[in-house]
């Protein structure tokens, strides 16, 4: 399926549930946290969608708006990807697992937790993966304070992203 | 590791030791990111860094002489460098080739490189560049062959007595 044809028909499936939208041929669906599980069930095991190959899961630091988490999968028989996004809170954020849905996902959503500090209900074991034991802080939100830039300023003559 | 740290040796005795010391470094690279490419290239036909009898096939960190740290150390695998380290025995040799293994690199401000392996082991030889050619890790050798062929395992090992770290091109 091509992505407005994608764009149809999960929203004839989900109604309300997801705002979607199309760019550069891909289709990302928008859904609540609550509806996190239920379009993840339909995209990984609805016959017409079917993705069953894992691409990422990542987060998003949004500012005031919350943590976004991008989760994107690709059809390998239907030859489509389909991006579904959701924005937790910042405090106290949590998500349903879907690593019994992509075995790929364990540790995609073990990294989105340890660096964005947001958790996953029902993952088999939300240890840290890449930063060490004893690391406090979650390093990819915005207000992570690195401790050289306090000490040094900036020695480029741009800021990073300028 | 017995006569040669408790005492110093004749000075003829040490010229054939030392000799044969330096033109036998096994190396053990710890290769963590695209510096490891540049060390490769030095052990390969063009500079071949064999003809000096750096050999790069060392079954594990007990039987090298030289551990070269050619990457970005980070802070999680900090711990297993150390270790490594630790398992090799003397006398031993540290290169630390690349800007990230000397200082952190172009990661200075990041929050999970280590800034210098120089904070967790004893570097003898720098070789700064992003990456160094392999001319500069060859001129690191160098520099590291002359000062083991005219050392003292008595000062090194028994007293401690570790020279200034050799820093490549910083007499140029």
């Amino acid at each position: 399926m091509d992505a407005d044809a994608l764009r149809d028909h999960l929203v004839a499936e989900l109604g309300d549930a997801v705002e979607p939208d199309v760019a550069y041929g891909t289709l990302t669906v928008t859904v609540d946290n609550g509806d996190w599980r239920r379009v993840a069930e339909l995209v990984r095991q609805g016959p017409d969608l079917a993705c069953n190959f894992f691409d990422f899961l990542c987060g998003v630091d949004e500012e005031a708006a919350g943590i976004g988490v991008v989760l994107h999968v690709y059809s390998i028989p239907h030859r489509h990807h389909v991006q579904v996004r959701t924005v937790v809170p910042r405090d106290g954020g949590h998500l349903p697992t879907v690593s019994d849905l992509w075995a790929g996902a364990d540790w995609h959503e073990r990294e989105t937790a340890e660096l964005f500090g947001i958790g996953f209900d029902g993952h088999p074991n939300l240890a840290k993966l890449l930063l060490p034991e004893e690391f406090e802080g979650h390093p990819l939100r915005k207000e992570f304070a690195l401790l050289t830039r306090e000490a040094k300023p900036w020695p480029g003559a741009k800021e990073p992203g300028e | 590791m017995g006569l040669v740290d408790a005492v110093e040796l004749p000075q003829p005795i040490k010229f054939v030791f030392n000799w044969g010391r330096r033109y036998s470094l096994w190396v053990f690279n710890f290769g963590l990111a695209c510096c490891a490419i540049e060390f490769i290239a030095t052990s390969m036909a063009r500079h071949d860094f064999i003809r000096l009898g750096v050999i790069p096939f060392a079954h594990g960190p007990r039987q090298a002489d030289l551990l070269v740290v050619s990457g970005t150390l980070t802070d999680k695998m900090a711990p297993a460098l150390q270790r490594l380290y630790q398992e090799m025995p003397e006398p031993k040799y540290v290169i630390s080739f690349g800007s990230c293994s000397n200082c952190g690199g172009p990661y200075w401000d990041s929050y999970s490189v280590t800034k210098g392996v120089d904070q967790i082991i004893p570097v003898d030889v720098y070789v700064p560049g992003c990456p160094p050619r392999p001319e500069a890790l060859l001129n690191g050798i160098m520099k590291l062959q002359e000062r083991i062929g005219s050392e003292s395992l008595h000062q090194r090992l028994g007293n401690g007595d570790r020279p200034e770290p050799i820093v490549v091109g910083a007499d140029a």
